[in-house]
């Protein structure tokens, strides 16, 4: 029997080498990110007093976009290549290959988190503090786990464009309102940011481990 | 002994039935030739035998074990070749190779092997996107081949290889059960012992090599 943490690391290995070499996604995430703020940037009239509570918003809508490129890309590129079904042709548990697709994907839009929260902060004069990028990194985990399992879903379906925006936005969002709170605070809004940390980090552990056991059927059937 | 059991082996795709009371029975050993014109269910006859796809009706035995409940167990085992090699692009065919290693938990070191087994060493380090498309499928058949499996279902694996596709293919063929899907009658009676006729989803008689040269 293969090791599922080797398979689930050779996968992410192999999708993070792929895009290094294709450099396919990373930079074209940057660039939806930065047009994004630029976009708010001129739409929102921000100045200093409202920057808190506005910015997090501006911050948590690029990230869904961001997030639902960068998870659909995940199973996507698999059918176009048809290597999908060789992948599942061995005798790999199909959820430590789901685990290593969730993995890359989330280390791809952490680097585009990583333009992200400068790029934040240089438009609108928003703290970038610890608490801001601990906050958008505990919910990055849950969204990636349920953007890869519909993701994989949808992969062989035509109109799959369409249904994962359909699927995932409804269920990202406890991380966003959870998120979107954790973050206001950190930039100076009033409330409690560890208990919407808390939040969030239980949402990661249901989300995970729901996904993790709906992987197998999804991947397998 | 049989090391693959069918019976009744039926397939829909919606209205459309693709497969239909297809028995099969194939010995230890044995290399059978799937023929049959295009649509005529070659394709989806040897994905439910490389336990790829679920029949929407019928028993499948293969080395013993019920195929539709054992699936992973029997991946160890099975060796595929799809239609399409399906490989990773961006990728050199050694990297291919090795990532299935890890997944078929069996030594990095094989890789290097399957290469030159399958004629690729030379081109060991050069991105699969780069490769010819007889190139491409001489590294899928090395992908199928790395865990040294027991039973190889290859679909149409003879399609892009070069004048020496004959050679390769009984190279790798030898000492294995062997169930592969052509278009060339000539090969399969070259390579294979028996053959199986399909029509429009049916199984209208197997062959010996004597019957298919007629």
């Amino acid at each position: 029997m293969t090791n599922s943490f080797a398979v689930a690391l050779a996968v992410a290995r192999k999708d993070l080498r792929a895009e290094w070499r294709t450099r396919e996604l990373v930079p074209a995430l940057a660039q939806f990110v930065i047009l994004a703020l630029v976009i708010a940037n001129f739409g929102f009239q921000i100045d200093a007093r409202n920057a808190p509570s506005i910015a997090p918003g501006i911050l948590w809508l690029a990230l869904v976009f961001a997030g639902l490129v960068a998870f659909g890309r995940a199973f996507a590129a698999e059918r176009e290549q048809a290597s999908l079904e060789a992948l599942l042709m061995t005798p790999a548990s199909p959820v430590a290959i789901f685990a290593g697709k969730a993995l890359a994907a989330t280390l791809l839009l952490v680097g585009c988190e990583a333009v992200l929260l400068p790029a934040l902060t240089l438009f609108f004069g928003t703290p970038l503090s610890v608490q801001v990028v601990a906050a958008v990194l505990v919910a990055t985990i849950g969204m990636a786990s349920l953007g890869c399992l519909f993701a994989a879903m949808v992969a062989r379906v035509r109109a799959r464009e369409l249904l994962l925006p359909l699927l995932t936005l409804p269920l990202w969002i406890p991380f966003i309102v959870a998120g979107g709170q954790a973050v206001q605070v950190a930039m100076g809004a009033s409330g409690s940011y560890d208990q919407a940390m808390a939040l969030l980090v239980d949402f990661d552990i249901l989300f995970v481990v729901l996904t993790s056991l709906a992987a197998r059927f999804v991947l397998d059937e | 002994m049989s090391i693959i059991v069918a019976n009744g082996l039926t397939q829909w795709f919606g209205p459309e039935v693709a497969l239909e009371f297809v028995d099969l029975a194939i010995d230890s050993g044995e290399h059978v030739a799937v023929l049959g014109e295009n649509g005529a269910g070659k394709t989806t006859l040897l994905r439910i035998l490389a336990t790829a796809a679920r029949p929407t009706s019928g028993r499948l035995q293969i080395m013993g074990l019920d195929a539709l409940k054992e699936r992973r167990r029997l991946r160890q085992r099975i060796g595929y070749v799809a239609h399409n090699p399906g490989l990773y692009p961006a990728l050199s065919a050694a990297e291919n190779l090795e990532f299935f290693c890890t997944l078929q938990g069996v030594s990095r070191t094989c890789a290097a092997e399957t290469l030159d087994a399958v004629g690729l060493g030379s081109v060991a380090n050069r991105p699969a996107g780069l490769l010819s498309r007889g190139m491409q499928q001489r590294l899928a058949i090395g992908r199928a081949i790395l865990h040294n499996p027991k039973l190889l279902v290859l679909d149409e694996p003879d399609a892009s290889l070069g004048s020496d596709a004959a050679d390769l293919l009984a190279t790798v063929m030898a000492e294995r059960t062997v169930v592969f899907a052509t278009h060339d009658h000539a090969l399969a009676n070259r390579l294979c012992q028996r053959t199986l006729i399909l029509r429009h989803g049916r199984s209208v008689g197997t062959a010996t090599r004597l019957h298919v040269v007629r």
